[in-house]
């Protein structure tokens, strides 16, 4: 019982981390790699939001998010924008966001140095409880709630609003989604301001959560997310949630059942199984070339 | 068929060669380096060179940086001492095996170091320190603890003790003090410094004749450790056993309270750091570290040296810091022994070092170039750290 | 600056990327290197025998030996079950396997963990540079070959290679072999340079490394990857020596260089080489050659004699999720036909020609052609029995000259020539002149010679059409499909384009032609096949149908 808490309390920050990848490649199609760097260093700026500025933790997290959402469309203006247009943009959009990430990363040790760093113990009250024999902190409980509506909201958003509309228009075709009079810089700027700020959100809870926040957090993480969005499907919100929640739960179960030198290897192990017996992922629609 | 690439190609190559060959000349200005006087009258004209290799980006950049202050803080107060003048050269290898190499053969070139400090993981001294030793140039190491790394030649010198000086002792006195029967061993399996600190404790364990319930690994990038610490509790042991750098202790530490799980934790020199207290805060109470370092020695060497780094750096110093302090002093000393600022002057120095009091304590090199000081076994008691007896 | 690590490490550098360039130049994205790297260097450092004992270079040439082995079976393994995947999904794969054999080889007893193992120090700048001319040398010589241009082809467009009878799968899965091997070469050199191999040199770190070496440099041209590496193992050590201070600084400004290298130079550093390709003197080639497709170097296809049945469809149909696109056509093409195939738009058309040229495989139905079984068939083998075809959108190799584009399409009828040119024997010389000749001929039919150079995707759309055209005559096919050919020309170019069309049905080809102009196809076809709804409404000499009441119902009723 506790093992499958812990799997779900992970697995949730997976999955928040692995939404924000997730809606970047299903709507536009590019892979983000800077997203790592915009997780570790949200973290960074929440605990100083916390430590420095003195907001208390739950007005934080918002603030943490806007900070990301800024970052996103950094990321977006630089990495990615220059590259509209190029017959090699995807994979030259692999390169810029790493070299993106590693000048983020290169800031982050400039003004935070390379030390380790964490939220103030007080930041949160250690509120615990007991479910069926299983200690439960009330952080880890606000952290799922946070990641179900977050996930849950991103879905409603793409799925029912205008803007969500636009970048479904998008994801289907560029081209027809601008004569159909859709801004398209401003949809992709969009989704890249609220994929980094999910990643953003994910970074703080995350350094809250293990009390560590470092340098090399994001790409720590970053192999998992990965994992999560092939899992889940490429492109598909829920899922980034369902596959996040699975592959913490089976990662907890194998260290219980095969070792826990080997729990690594559950992300790749699922994923290769998933890749060969069902490729478009758990929730990906097939997406059929045309001639 | 692309001729101007070809050429391109070739032209890369020649460049290349060329630039080579203009790197291997350049004069020694050794002859400046040999003084008149001994000990703290001597003087040396030029300013000793000391490189330093250490990994200030990367993923050991935490450490790095930790020692750069501890370096530098060395050189400040020998050079403002007088008569010895050392210039240190704080080189990046950016935790890059490539990096350590050139850097160290850049360090090794004719003109370079007298002497070489570093680099700070152990995998990368394997890769690195033999150019040095080939090239006769003395190598201090200040932080690599795995065995081996001083077999790889005579001009190979560490001050830092190897956990197979430490652990034993930690094993023993724990013992001593809990009667523990049966622990859990948890530790990084992708890092080397953590592996062998694992695989030491495990002889160590054995030694003692104590029952390892179960072996627990984890990545040195890890910070959730609730499934292992939940998998550690169902075994029940008397102490959970860790070998692991501090970024990991102090996630780790924490969610093992957190868990409910209140036995001593037993740690390596990975925990010897002030920080563990100020972050673990609460959770670090009964958390036992075997040492290099006595953080809370009273001896005049480390009392100036906690407060000169303070008011230098703002920060508490850790190990890391601690030793590559230590290091520089010791290199001062073997400066002094013949007054000479050469390179095969300071390996001879180095190699007859014996009861320096240091901030490590009254250290001495030994025959097989390793260093040999006291080490400890502390407590945390009330947010710090004492001797456990 | 220049150390002699410094120096090693460029062509270390320049290696791994060589094995991302095999992939990327074909269009894949692996990042499985790093794992091929580890097993080869796992293997040789376990197997080969000890330098000490039987010297230096043989014993570094037996562990290369075993690295490439042993990287190259690496990769046949990973590649069997995942070269069906595309893009990014590929890299994962790969990246999962990379991951799996760090995980392997910490917690395996003999690597010795994370601790790595002791290696002898045997490899000199002069051997690393020695092997780096030996893996370009071989990305040079291949590169202008039957082989190479197939893979280029792939990277442009996969399905008009497939069209073209390149065997996607295989070459695919070749150009994987070939990074599995280099990599295993890098993962040798690697450990007999550090003198310690331990797994965190070939994580994901690694192999992130070698894939920005190999883009930075450029994928396109063979000095791309030693550019590439050149330049980035010189970043830090200018910054050394510039005296730029240790710490954040550097990796700040490396990222930042690495940013506008990708933002400015697209293509990579080696982006601004041009390709050079002689254009062969066809006239000059005439008198010595004899006349066209009589030469020895090309393979000949034995053409169905005039009137034969080409291609013969039996109540053919074709479904999407319940729609009918094509339904229950039966109809055969004869040799030495000019068919014309119309209707509305999305009356079928395309679908129908997709499941002839083996692209869609029918839901119900059979589609004999040529003697195989369309869509039952992989495309390329279709392909060979002698269909080729143009497509509805342009589906050019966009980045290759439109005579490099030809040259794909003569993919069939040309021999490879890979080995013979990497052992530079004449017989490759004259093999390539050959497929060269014949692909200027083609491109001369339809006009196109004098943008012979050019690139395709910076043709005009008419030309486009044009060359798409060439490229399907270069397979000297028995079927040639041709989807909306006059789509977008102007009176004039049509009108040439009519008279060619006709001049091939003359020559005997069975041609298929899809046009919405209904003028051109009265003025030139043999025969009309209308198709409304998925089904055949109409099919007869062209007079009769343009007067049939059906038909006219269905252009008027939905067109005009």
């Amino acid at each position: 019982m506790q093992q499958l808490l812990n799997g779900l309390f992970i697995g949730s920050i997976y999955a928040l981390f692995a939404v924000g990848f997730a809606l970047v490649f299903g709507i536009l199609d590019r892979l983000n790699l800077a997203h790592p760097a915009v997780f570790a260093a949200s973290a960074f700026i929440g605990i100083e939001l916390v430590t420095v500025g003195g907001l208390p933790f739950w007005a934080a997290l918002p603030a943490v998010a806007v900070v990301g959402a800024l970052l996103g469309l950094i990321v977006e203006r630089v990495a990615f924008r220059p590259l509209k247009g190029r017959p090699d943009a995807h994979f030259a959009g692999l390169i810029s966001s790493i070299a993106v990430a590693g000048m983020l990363i290169a800031l982050l040790q400039w003004r935070y140095g390379a030390e380790t760093r964490r939220f103030p113990a007080d930041a949160f009250p250690a509120t615990r409880f007991d479910v069926l024999g299983a200690q439960v902190t009330l952080l880890q409980v606000v952290i799922v709630a946070v990641c179900l509506t977050l996930v849950v909201g991103l879905t409603w958003l793409v799925a029912r609003s205008r803007l969500g509309r636009g970048m479904r228009a998008v994801a289907e075709n560029p081209t027809a989604a601008r004569v159909l009079g859709v801004n398209v810089d401003r949809v992709t700027a969009t989704t890249f301001a609220i994929s980094a700020a999910l990643g953003a959100v994910a970074g703080a809870l995350f350094a809250m959560n293990v009390n560590s926040a470092q340098l090399g957090m994001g790409s720590a993480i970053e192999l998992k997310g990965l994992a999560v969005i092939v899992v889940g499907g490429m492109g598909s919100l829920p899922g980034a949630l369902v596959g996040g929640l699975l592959l913490g739960v089976s990662e907890v179960f194998a260290v219980q059942y095969l070792g826990s030198a080997w729990r690594d290897l559950i992300a790749f192990a699922l994923l290769f199984g998933i890749l060969l017996l069902r490729p478009q992922g758990l929730f990906g629609g097939r997406r059929a070339r045309q001639v | 068929m692309p001729h101007r690439a070809l050429a391109l190609f070739a032209a890369t190559a020649l460049t290349v060669t060329l630039t080579a060959c203009t790197a291997e000349g350049g004069g020694g200005t050794d002859g400046g380096l040999v003084g008149e006087g001994t000990g703290e009258d001597c003087t040396i004209g030029s300013p000793v060179p000391v490189g330093a290799a250490l990994s200030l980006t990367g993923a050991a950049g935490s450490y790095g940086e930790s020692q750069q202050k501890g370096l530098e803080l060395a050189a400040e107060q020998l050079n403002a001492q007088g008569g010895v003048e050392y210039e240190l050269t704080v080189e990046d290898d950016q935790t890059d095996p490539r990096q350590g190499i050139a850097v160290f053969e850049q360090l090794t070139a004719e003109d370079g170091a007298s002497v070489i400090i570093g680099p700070t993981l152990s995998t990368g001294a394997f890769q690195a320190q033999p150019i040095a030793q080939e090239e006769g140039v003395p190598v201090l190491a200040i932080s690599n603890t795995v065995d081996g790394i001083t077999a790889q030649g005579d001009y190979i010198f560490r001050d830092s003790l190897t956990e197979s000086q430490v652990i034993p002792r930690t094993v023993a006195a724990a013992k001593a003090e809990y009667g523990l029967e049966k622990v859990v061993v948890m530790y990084a399996n992708d890092d080397a410094l953590a592996e062998a600190g694992g695989e030491v404790f495990a002889g160590a364990l054995d030694a003692e004749g104590i029952d390892v319930a179960d072996t627990l690994t984890f990545s040195v990038a890890d910070t959730d450790f609730r499934a292992l610490l939940t998998e550690a509790k169902a075994a029940d042991p008397d102490a959970l056993v860790v070998s692991s750098l501090i970024e990991a202790a102090i996630p780790l530490v924490t969610q093992a309270r957190e868990l409910g799980i209140d036995v001593p934790i037993i740690g390596g020199n990975g925990f010897n750091n002030p920080k563990l207290m100020a972050d673990a805060g609460d959770a670090a109470e009964g958390v036992v570290v075997g040492a290099a370092w006595n953080s809370e020695s009273e001896s005049p060497e480390n009392t100036a040296f906690l407060a000169d780094f303070e008011e230098k750096n703002g920060t508490q110093p850790d190990q890391f810091a601690a030793q590559a302090y230590t290091g520089l002093m010791l290199i001062d000393q073997a400066v002094r022994s013949s007054c000479s600022g050469e390179r095969d002057a300071i390996k001879e120095g180095l190699g007859a070092i014996e009861g320096v009091p240091t901030v490590l304590g009254e250290l001495t090199i030994n025959d097989e170039r390793d260093a040999e000081h006291e080490a400890v076994v502390q407590v945390v008691e009330d947010g710090k750290f004492a001797v456990l007896e | 600056m220049l150390t002699e690590s410094t120096v090693t490490f460029i062509a270390l550098g320049a290696i791994f990327a060589f094995s991302f360039y095999a992939v990327l130049n074909a269009g894949q994205l692996s990042l499985g290197q790093a794992g091929f790297a580890s097993v080869a260097a796992y293997t040789s450092v376990l197997v080969a025998p000890d330098p000490d004992v039987v010297g230096d270079v043989p014993a570094l040439l037996v562990a290369l030996a075993i690295g490439m082995t042993a990287g190259a079976t690496a990769a046949v393994v990973l590649g069997l079950p995942t070269m069906h995947l595309r893009g990014v999904f590929l890299a994962i794969a790969t990246l999962g396997f990379a991951e799996a054999v760090r995980i392997f080889v910490l917690n395996a007893e003999w690597t010795g963990g994370a601790q790595g193992m002791s290696v002898p120090k045997v490899v000199t700048p002069a051997i690393a540079w020695i092997v780096l001319a030996v893996v370009a040398y071989w990305f040079w010589r291949s590169a202008p070959t039957r082989y190479g241009r197939a893979l280029e082809a792939i990277r442009e467009d996969e399905l008009a290679a497939g069209a073209m009878g390149i065997d996607v799968g295989r070459h695919r899965l070749g150009a994987f072999v070939t990074a599995g091997a280099v990599a295993g070469l890098y993962g040798v050199l690697w450990a007999y340079t550090v003198r310690l191999v331990g797994p965190a040199d070939f994580g994901f770190t690694a192999a992130i490394d070698g894939l920005v070496t190999a883009m930075v440099g450029g994928t396109t041209v063979f000095v791309g990857p030693v550019l590439g590496s050149t330049f980035l193992t010189l970043v830090p050590e200018i910054q050394r020596a510039l005296g730029v201070e240790a710490g954040w600084i550097r990796p700040f400004v490396a990222g930042l260089l690495l940013l506008v290298v990708i933002l400015f130079l697209p293509g990579g550093l080696a982006g601004r080489i041009p390709r050079r390709l002689r254009v062969p003197d066809i006239a000059a080639d005439a008198d010595s050659g004899g006349a066209d497709g009589e030469h020895p170097e090309l393979r000949t296809r034995v053409h169905a004699p005039r009137g034969d049945v080409v291609v013969r469809l039996t109540g053919l149909s074709k479904d999407y999720g319940g729609v009918h696109a094509v339904r229950d056509v039966d109809l055969e093409i004869h040799s030495g036909e000019l068919l014309g195939l119309i209707g509305p738009n999305g009356a079928g058309k395309t679908t129908l020609v997709n499941m002839i040229s083996g692209l869609v495989p029918p839901s119900w139905g059979e589609a004999s052609v040529l003697g195989v079984t369309a869509g039952r068939t992989p495309v390329h083998r279709v392909a060979a029995a002698g269909v080729s075809r143009t497509f509805q959108h342009s589906k050019l190799f966009g980045r290759l000259s439109a005579l490099e584009n030809v040259l794909v399409g003569g993919h069939l009828v040309t021999r490879p020539t890979l080995v013979r040119r990497l052992l530079w024997l004449p017989s490759a010389r004259r093999d390539e002149r050959a497929a060269l000749t014949h692909a200027a001929r083609c491109l001369d039919r339809v006009g196109m010679l004098d943008a012979a150079t050019t690139r395709a995707n910076a043709l005009s759309y008419g030309d486009q059409r044009r060359l798409e055209i060439a490229r399907a005559l270069a397979a000297d096919p028995s079927l040639l499909i041709l989807d909306e050919p006059a789509a977008g020309m102007n009176q004039v170019e049509a009108g040439e384009l009519a008279r060619l069309i006709r001049s091939l049905a003359d020559d005997g080809l069975a041609v298929l032609l899809i046009e919405h102009n209904v003028g051109l196809v009265r003025q030139i076809c043999d025969r009309v096949v209308v198709l409304d709804f998925g089904e055949v409404i109409a099919s007869g000499v062209p007079s009769d149908v343009a007067a049939d009441p059906r038909v006219v119902e269905a252009y008027l009723g939905t067109e005009a």
